[in-house]
């Protein structure tokens, strides 16, 4: 069994049905990168996964543990539970603009393992201090450890992204999703972001990437799924797809998608 | 009657307005919040009264409506009135409660969707997303039509005389009545115009210190 699962996977808003039985599986380690146009149902299939939108069908599991089955309902508790092996970078970054970069990242973590418990204070500064220096360590690693006490108004539209990284890095997330992590940044700020990718990469995290980034998404990814009116129209290796799409749709997006660079 | 004796009778009504005001303050604000969270319900029927109590209260005057707490329960039930300034209080207690409420919903709606996910995604309760990452949001928010609400209680607070309350409009009433001279009424703008002035510094003060960050 696949380390994660995804089976019939159904969403509609309304009467416009966005995923039409969607299902694909990727190992441990992998990087998963989701192409497609606007509207192809990629981001909802992510949202689907972080539990920010409910499938009408369809389940998933990670790990062997199903964690989601649409027959089933959860409580708020089990939800909050399951979601935790999910990390998700939004387009729109959604820093908390009132705290500092190190509060972004620590806060989470924070509120997990100390609201509504009973500590003594002893204790709940060894946590506190636990999690302050695991969260400047994700800093570092996405190369903003001395911007720890800034707030984010003041970083740029790539650190904050970063920041954002490693907010989602700080809950362990078995999977660490991205939603077109640079599509609301300027060209000349992505690098930066996608560096930060690729370096997590070649740490074995086991990643899915909804991107426009052709380039990136065929040099990083070790899987490609090129998605189309809320089905799977391709998926295989990078070099299978951009290299040889057998889907007519799939030569006609990425030929439009090359002609713009 | 000398200036100071005019000051000393007009400070005692001073002190009523002060009252009136600092406790419609501290009583509305909270009270407001749980309105909000009745109008924002998910449950139809508690989400409908709330905006109809809401519509009323905003709808009508709030001098009727300390009249009618006031003389209604004695009217309609034959119950004894509540004591004068009892009356007024829980009238502008109602009343404020009803427009902080709005200006909460309006903050509350202004806050983009992706904090309350921001939050969500890292396991956060509901409770928590509330209180740790929006309300501080929606405070920044309010401070000035909150800050506009507060200056308008300062005066409203003169309302309070139509059942006789002595606040500062009816303690300068009294001496213009009782002593024939006019003057103490328009002496008393200086003390709306000086307290609300101080208001006017206090508020500038928290809108410039929530201002370490913009969104």
């Amino acid at each position: 069994m696949a380390f994660l699962e995804v089976n019939g996977i159904q969403k509609s808003f309304g009467k416009n049905e966005v995923l039409k039985n969607v299902g694909f599986s990727m190992e441990k380690g992998e990087v998963l990168a989701i192409i497609g146009s606007s509207g192809s149902g990629k981001t909802t299939l992510l949202r689907c996964l972080n539990f920010l939108e409910r499938a009408d069908s369809g389940s998933f599991s990670v790990d062997g543990e199903e964690l989601f089955n649409a027959e089933k309902t959860y409580t708020d508790k089990e939800k909050r539970e399951k979601r935790l092996r999910f990390g998700l970078v939004f387009q729109q970054f959604n820093l908390f603009p009132q705290y500092t970069v190190l509060k972004n990242v620590s806060l989470a973590r924070e509120l997990l393992e100390t609201d509504g418990k009973k500590l003594a204070k002893d204790e709940k500064r060894r946590i506190f201090k636990e999690i302050e220096d695991n969260s400047r360590q994700l800093l570092a690693t996405v190369g903003l450890a001395e911007k720890a006490g800034d707030y984010p108004c003041n970083l740029s539209g790539g650190q904050q992204q970063r920041v954002a990284i490693a907010r989602a890095l700080a809950l362990s997330p078995d999977i660490l999703c991205f939603d077109e992590p640079t599509s609301a940044l300027d060209p000349e700020l992505t690098g930066e972001v996608l560096r930060v990718i690729r370096e997590l990469k070649s740490t074995d995290r086991t990643m899915i990437v909804v991107t426009h980034e052709m380039n990136f998404a065929r040099g990083v990814a070790d899987k490609v799924i090129f998605m189309a009116n809320g089905v799977i129209e391709e998926e295989g290796t990078p070099d299978e797809v951009f290299g040889n799409p057998k889907s007519p749709r799939t030569k006609a997006f990425l030929e439009k998608s090359l002609e713009n660079i | 009657m000398s200036f100071l004796e005019v000051t000393a009778q007009l400070a005692n009504g001073f002190l009523t307005t002060l009252l009136i005001f600092g406790i419609t303050l501290v009583c509305s604000l909270p009270l407001g919040l749980l309105i909000t969270f009745g109008s924002m319900s998910k449950i139809p029927p508690i989400k409908w009264l709330v905006k109809t109590f809401v519509w009323i209260i905003r709808g009508t005057p709030l001098m009727l409506q300390i009249i009618i707490v006031f003389y209604g329960p004695g009217l309609i039930f034959g119950w004894d009135s509540l004591p004068r300034l009892a009356a007024v209080l829980v009238a502008f207690v109602i009343n404020y409660s009803c427009y902080f409420s709005e200006i909460y919903r309006g903050g509350i709606e202004s806050i983009p969707k992706g904090q309350y996910e921001a939050g969500q995604v890292l396991g956060m309760t509901k409770k928590q997303i509330f209180f740790k990452i929006v309300l501080f949001q929606v405070i920044k928010r309010i401070v000035p039509p909150m800050g506009n609400e507060i200056i308008t209680l300062v005066k409203d607070t003169s309302l309070a005389r139509v059942i006789m309350v002595v606040e500062l409009v009816q303690a300068a009433q009294q001496i213009v009545a009782q002593k024939a001279i006019i003057w103490p009424m328009f002496y008393i703008g200086a003390f709306y115009l000086l307290f609300s002035g101080l208001l006017t510094i206090l508020l500038n003060r928290v809108e410039k210190k929530l201002n370490y960050y913009h969104s």
